[in-house]
């Protein structure tokens, strides 16, 4: 294994290297703004600029036609009494709970299984990553196709073999899973192509030292492999972290969020108040700060951990 | 690379010049960065720009008549399709950021939001004579105040589309043939049961259409129960009454007996028409516009026909359709204003009626009777069933939140559908909503 020897912390002031010249510095500052800029600017118009307007509509009572007034507090004070809010935040901390784990381990066990010699291997880890190049609606149009209750292909299967009918659209935790189904479906392939990314280049005599010292193929994966891949480990999690408390399309078309609330999502319910019949840009603004922030501190708390465990 | 400063500064000031003419060629070339982006655009002093939504066939008809308009002013109309899932939010956009189209098309339900806060055309005297050969509940639904913003382009409704085959099965030999005969809610119960005994398995009774910005159908049990939305002065909610317990208690049964399947409710993301025409429902609440889709689908393989709502206290049937109107940002408002006067036409509003099978709002043409394109044997069963829409079931459905009203409709009514929730609860929720939109419609119209 090859090693980086610990570069010396510099200290305060002291200097390394030969003096550059202050003209020299300016100058590749300058460059570097300038090719900062584009983006920076791009960011600022669609990033920044629409971030800090939803802070300040969220203390506004807004809605699509004509100015908004002072609210105060008062979208908070009802989002903190809101039943649906709550439900959508559960909905969303469930399903989050759910997708995250099972995408991250089934995308280690794909990789790790096409990551061997089998015949028909790019078949495969076509077959699988196929979904991620499928746009999102049509995803959830095929999710629909198989998952209605009474002409959906999965209930017709069902009938066929003899079995009832499943609810899954009205029954709640039926339409979760659906839902938690189709997500997974497109999600699994990515998570495989990173990791199967990653064990390209782990270290191979390790793992041939490790097995002439007779470790087996599952101490292999457990006590080098998994360690060994913790960095992507970290990046997937965050990511689909991320990308789950973001969910929108696959509830928005395959179950509008019901029946009833139960498969209401943060982002569903800020876009329905937002955007939907009711035009409460200041309310549904609100949500949609609860969500940043609630994004926000699950990633910073994740990158910490992760930076703690590497020492 | 060269070490030398003066080297150094020249490939600097290379790069940087270089860059500084690509990048501003780059933004001149980049029309999102220099100039506005919407997916609506104003049109000109000669040119109208024209959003509609619909079936094949309406759009079809939209771009004709277009075609027609603007070669009799030799100007040009740009039409404009969108879905109808998407229509308001860029209409919203296009509105707030002035780039809405000339004229659009808009359901009733979202039609009051946009007369009660100034963004319409005020038509009144441009339409003038169409308020005399228009019923005035109809007119009623384009109006704000006193003034039209609009024309009432057609109207549609529900009406039973039923299976003559699975009814014979079940020993109903004949169902009503005039209005006055509609069944009352127990006959219409007792046919349901017998339907449930009888219907091959996998088949269900019936289905209802009050799926997402269909949940407002609801309020046709309710007002053939008796009750409304509304206080007459639309100041407050009066759903939870009698009436409105009778209702809901009606409504709710159809998913407890197992009339209608789980998957029909009203916040389902599918449409039980497809059930209907896949052969898995008897009977279907279904409304004229989706004939044409009926003719299509189903062909030959079995036989249906209509026949009225139930009725309760008394007929009802919703005011559904759209309205044609112009925005108030238009450039050219008198073009606009044409555009809408020449729709509104007997002739024009009746070619558009007749070949998308939908009810014309002109009593001239509804008297002369139209030769619709499909569905003739069909259409007579709506046609009288639009006769039982009363004044105050236009006023419940047409107030400025009543595009959210609907939402609370769907949300609420689940709940008990298939969450099982008390009527009373949710009567009460309802009622409070309902309340609070009155406030809202209230300060928007102040």
């Amino acid at each position: 294994m090859s090693t980086v020897e610990a570069r010396p912390r510099q200290r305060h002031g002291q200097r390394q290297g030969p003096r550059r010249d202050p003209r020299q510095h300016r100058g590749s500052s300058v460059t570097a703004w300038v090719m900062l800029a584009p983006n920076l600017l791009l960011l600022g118009l669609f990033l920044l600029v629409p971030l800090v307007w939803a802070f300040v509509l969220s203390f506004q009572a807004k809605r699509s036609f004509g100015g908004g007034t002072w609210a105060g507090l008062d979208n908070y004070t009802r989002l903190l009494r809101d039943d649906v809010f709550w439900r959508a935040l559960l909905n969303t901390a469930v399903f989050t709970a759910i997708t995250v784990p099972v995408t991250v381990v089934a995308g280690l066990a794909l990789a790790l299984l096409l990551d061997k010699a089998l015949p028909g291997r790019g078949v495969f880890r076509t077959i699988v990553y196929l979904p991620i190049v499928v746009s999102t609606l049509v995803t959830s149009l095929i999710g629909l196709l198989l998952f209605d209750e009474s002409i959906g292909i999965v209930n017709g299967v069902l009938a066929d073999l003899g079995l009832g009918a499943v609810s899954w659209q009205s029954e709640g935790s039926l339409a979760m899973v659906s839902v938690i189904v189709m997500v997974l479906w497109t999600r699994i392939g990515f998570a495989m192509v990173v990791y199967i990314a990653a064990l390209q280049d782990l270290d191979q005599e390790v793992l041939e030292a490790a097995s002439v010292d007779g470790a087996g193929k599952w101490a292999r994966v457990r006590l080098i492999v998994v360690p060994s891949l913790r960095p992507t480990t970290m990046f997937l999690l965050v990511v689909n972290m991320v990308w789950s408390f973001q969910i929108f399309d696959i509830v928005y078309v395959m179950t509008n969020g019901g029946p009833g609330y139960s498969t209401t999502m943060l982002v569903t319910y800020a876009y329905d108040e937002g955007f939907g019949p009711a035009r409460n840009f200041g309310y549904g603004s609100t949500v949609g700060v609860v969500l940043f922030v609630l994004t926000l501190l699950i990633t910073a708390l994740q990158v910490r951990s992760s930076r703690k465990q590497d020492g | 690379m060269p070490t030398s400063e003066h080297g150094t500064t020249l490939r600097r000031r290379t790069v940087l010049t270089g860059g500084a003419v690509v990048g501003l060629g780059a933004l001149t070339g980049c029309a999102g960065l220099t100039e506005r982006v919407s997916s609506t655009s104003r049109g000109a002093r000669d040119r109208l720009t024209v959003q509609v939504y619909g079936t094949d066939t309406e759009t079809g008809i939209y771009q004709q008549l277009a075609d027609r308009f603007a070669q009799e002013q030799g100007v040009t109309v740009d039409l404009t399709v969108v879905p109808f899932a998407d229509f308001a939010t860029g209409i919203d956009a296009g509105l707030i950021s002035g780039t809405a189209p000339d004229v659009f098309r808009v359901d009733y339900p979202t039609m009051g939001l946009y007369s009660s806060t100034g963004q319409l055309l005020d038509v009144t005297e441009a339409l003038g004579d169409l308020a005399d050969d228009v019923p005035a509940a109809l007119m009623a639904a384009v109006a704000h105040g006193d003034r039209s913003f609009g024309i009432p382009q057609h109207v549609d409704t529900s009406a039973v589309v039923v299976r003559p085959d699975l009814l014979r099965d079940a020993g109903i030999t004949s169902v009503p043939d005039r209005l006055e005969d509609a069944w009352s809610w127990e006959e219409f119960a007792d046919v349901a049961d017998r339907l449930s005994q009888a219907a091959p398995d996998g088949t269900t009774p019936f289905g209802v259409n009050w799926q997402a910005a269909g949940a407002f159908r609801w309020l046709n049990f309710l007002f053939q129960a008796g009750g409304h939305l509304y206080d007459t002065d639309l100041s407050r909610a009066v759903v939870d009454d009698d009436a409105g317990r009778r209702a809901l208690d009606f409504t709710a049964s159809f998913f407890e007996r197992g009339w209608v399947p789980d998957s029909t409710s009203t916040k389902s993301a599918t449409y039980p028409d497809a059930l209907f025409t896949s052969g898995k429902l008897a009977m279907l609440f279904a409304g004229n516009f989706l004939l044409p889709a009926f003719a299509d689908t189903i062909g030959k393989r079995f036989e249906y026909a209509a026949t009225y709502l139930p009725q309760d206290q008394r007929q009802a049937s919703e005011l559904g359709g759209n309205a044609i109107v112009a925005s108030r940002q238009a450039v050219n408002a008198d073009l606009a204003a044409e555009f809408l006067v020449f729709l509104a036409s007997p002739e024009a509003m009746g070619d558009f009626c007749s070949a998308s099978v939908l009810l014309p709002t002109r009593a001239s043409l509804v008297e002369r009777g139209l030769d619709f394109a499909l569905g003739r044997d069909l259409m007579p069963v709506y046609a009288d069933q639009i006769r039982t829409i009363e004044d105050r079931d236009v006023a419940d459905v047409t107030t400025p939140t009543f595009a959210e009203v609907n939402v609370d409709l769907a949300n609420e009514l689940e709940e008990t559908f298939l969450g099982g929730r008390p009527v009373d609860d949710t009567l009460r929720r309802l009622s409070e909503q309902v309340t609070a939109g009155a406030s809202l419609n209230r300060a928007s119209t102040a």
